[in-house]
């Protein structure tokens, strides 16, 4: 029985609770639909002050011309940009998702010597994230570094993919083993039984399966790669949405409302995102933890 | 018989490898790097210059004399422990709160705010941090600055983040990076929950129990492990994060020494200004440390066998 069907809840306490709620959640709406509408307009209405306003697609259009300043001056590719952010955010997706579905699947499913510890290390690792090891990290990548810039260019885009999924590993490992035990034995059994391999029955019977899981963690690996600004500043040798931000607030010229615009077209894909996928990104964002 | 034992080991390597690759080359090598450039004196990353000699714990010396005699790394040590103590705080009980209200909402309004809260969590950092930006904006295009201007409490604009040190950068660090734990609390306490047996609530209700008191004797009660799991958890992400306050800092939004969590801190030395990365290894070990002793403490307290449970049935 769920609580919806018991009405003894007084409607006007619930009203009452939910001004509350909705009042608690003003600052957030506030803060971001007032940078949304700075986008549109002649400079920012941060202030609320709109009697000096007008409102045009003047920003957007300077944006995509790749001009930061109204007047002449700098011309920056933000397509470049754009690209630049959804390849991080896609290769940070991919090595998540494959990494962490092929563990979570063992630990799940396979019995081995050693398998709590891997579990136990998945957990610690999680509790303390790799971007504290950051000097080291940074270490390793001089070590590795090629010598020529177009190869280093590669190299960097590479290595911050597969560094900064690194620090998602650990969740996904532990979230996808999470989905993997709600799996029920007998269409793997079956398969077993007939001789498919452990391998076969992963891609075959139960990738499929656990669609759900898969698309969840896909989605919450092109997220974390998509919002990352300190790995993308650390390593990257290219620019991204997030670097271009940075710079160009430090840099005094820039139009502020031009940089809203910016801001804006950064946070589509993660609005677009989370509204068609909600539920999913609910348990991603919970760390997996069982009820 | 020999054979399949073998593929099935083979297999299991094949599952596992690509996880232990990946910590292998990016947990433990960096690790051990980090602690071995502790003891080197290490600076704008010259590898071949310094990074093979040797120069014992004089990383480690520097840098418990600056805490002690330096006022700008004093103020980072103090820093860490309000900002760390405060915004966990902030974000259990924030968490705490918005998931009973929405435990006592209907439906709708729950994931219209759930919506909101997730936001924060979710956008770039870059986009959030300019939100905030324009939030606590120095000059009258600040949100908070017009509005008390408008309100008659102020007759200037305030740099909120660079005035009344330390309380003023403070406040602007607890508050941004605040609300983005705020969901992870909301999320992980709403779902305990509605996993909560309905029939408590409702021989409360029958008994005439109020909302308060049905929070307070039946709900909060039957979450105090998720409550303990949001805590420790919020602790040790806390101590360890540093994205969001990096671009307050580097806006100049608030005060260097009084905005510089420990884990900012660290990043500091090695890649902005001094780039000395022999100090910032020693500093990064020391919070390696404390933050592994708190994460065998955490799950010491929150129970392993509580997080994991056993395959079953497994041929």
């Amino acid at each position: 029985m769920s609580l919806g069907d018991v009405e003894v809840r007084s409607k006007s306490r619930q009203i009452f609770y939910s001004i509350i709620l909705i009042a608690l959640s003003v600052p957030v709406i506030v803060a971001f639909s007032m940078l949304v509408l700075s986008s549109f307009a002649n400079q920012m209405v941060t202030n609320f002050d709109f009697s000096k306003v007008r409102f045009t697609f003047k920003n957007w259009q300077l944006l995509f011309q790749g001009r930061i300043a109204i007047t002449g001056g700098l011309r920056e590719n933000i397509f470049l940009y754009l690209i630049n952010t959804a390849i991080v955010a896609f290769g940070v997706a991919i090595v998540t998702t494959l990494v962490g579905t092929l563990s979570g699947y063992a630990i799940s499913r396979i019995r081995f010597r050693g398998r709590r510890f891997v579990l136990l290390m998945m957990l610690m690792l999680h509790a303390l994230p790799g971007s504290i090891l950051i000097v080291g990290v940074y270490f390793l990548y001089r070590l590795w570094m090629p010598t020529s810039l177009n190869a280093l260019r590669y190299f960097s885009f590479f290595y911050v993919i597969v560094a900064r999924a690194a620090l998602e590993v650990p969740l996904s490992v532990w979230l996808m083993k999470g989905f993997f035990d709600l799996l029920p034995w007998e269409v793997e059994w079956s398969a077993l039984v007939d001789g498919a391999s452990r391998l076969k029955t992963w891609a075959k019977i139960m990738m499929p399966l656990i669609k759900p899981g898969v698309v969840a963690i896909l989605i919450f690996g092109f997220l974390a790669g998509w919002q990352d600004i300190i790995y993308v500043r650390t390593f990257l040798i290219d620019k991204t949405l997030a670097t271009f931000i940075e710079s160009n607030l430090e840099s005094e010229m820039a139009y502020m409302p031009l940089l809203a615009a910016a801001a804006t077209l950064y946070l589509l894909p993660t609005i677009f995102f989370y509204i068609s996928s909600q539920k999913l990104l609910f348990k991603v964002y919970a760390g997996g933890i069982r009820r | 018989m020999i054979r399949e034992r073998s593929s099935r080991k083979w297999e299991l390597w094949a599952f596992l490898a690509p996880a232990l690759v990946v910590v292998v080359i990016f947990y433990v090598v960096p690790l051990i790097l980090t602690v071995y450039t502790s003891f080197t004196p290490l600076r704008n990353w010259n590898i071949q210059r310094y990074a093979t000699r040797l120069i014992g714990f004089y990383n480690y010396q520097k840098l418990f004399h600056a805490i002690a005699n330096d006022p700008s790394v004093r103020a980072v040590f103090l820093t860490t422990a309000v900002f760390v103590g405060c915004t966990l705080l902030v974000n259990v009980l924030g968490g705490l709160i918005l998931a009973l209200l929405t435990f006592f909402v209907d439906r709708k309004t729950n994931s219209i705010a759930s919506t909101i809260w997730l936001l924060p969590r979710m956008s770039p950092i870059a986009v959030y941090g300019l939100v905030w930006y324009y939030f606590f904006h120095g000059s009258g295009v600040g949100t908070l600055n017009s509005l008390f201007l408008r309100l008659g409490f102020i007759d200037k604009p305030i740099a909120w983040g660079q005035a009344f040190i330390p309380y003023g950068p403070w406040s602007v660090i607890i508050f941004v990076n605040g609300l983005v734990g705020v969901s992870f609390g909301m999320i992980v306490l709403s779902s305990a929950i509605k996993s909560i047996p309905g029939e408590f609530v409702i021989a409360a209700r029958v008994d005439g129990a109020t909302d308060w008191q049905i929070c307070r004797r039946v709900l909060i009660p039957q979450i105090k492990w998720h409550i303990m799991y949001v805590t420790t958890w919020q602790l040790l992400s806390l101590l360890t994060s540093y994205a969001h306050t990096y671009l307050l800092v580097s806006w100049r939004l608030v005060n260097k020494s009084y905005g510089t969590p420990w884990a900012l801190y660290v990043y500091d030395l090695a890649f902005t200004g001094v780039f000395d990365q022999g100090l910032a290894a020693a500093a990064g070990t020391l919070l390696v440390l404390v933050g592994g002793l708190l994460g065998l403490i955490t799950l010491r307290i929150l129970g392993f066998g509580r997080l994991m449970t056993e395959p079953r049935g497994d041929i």
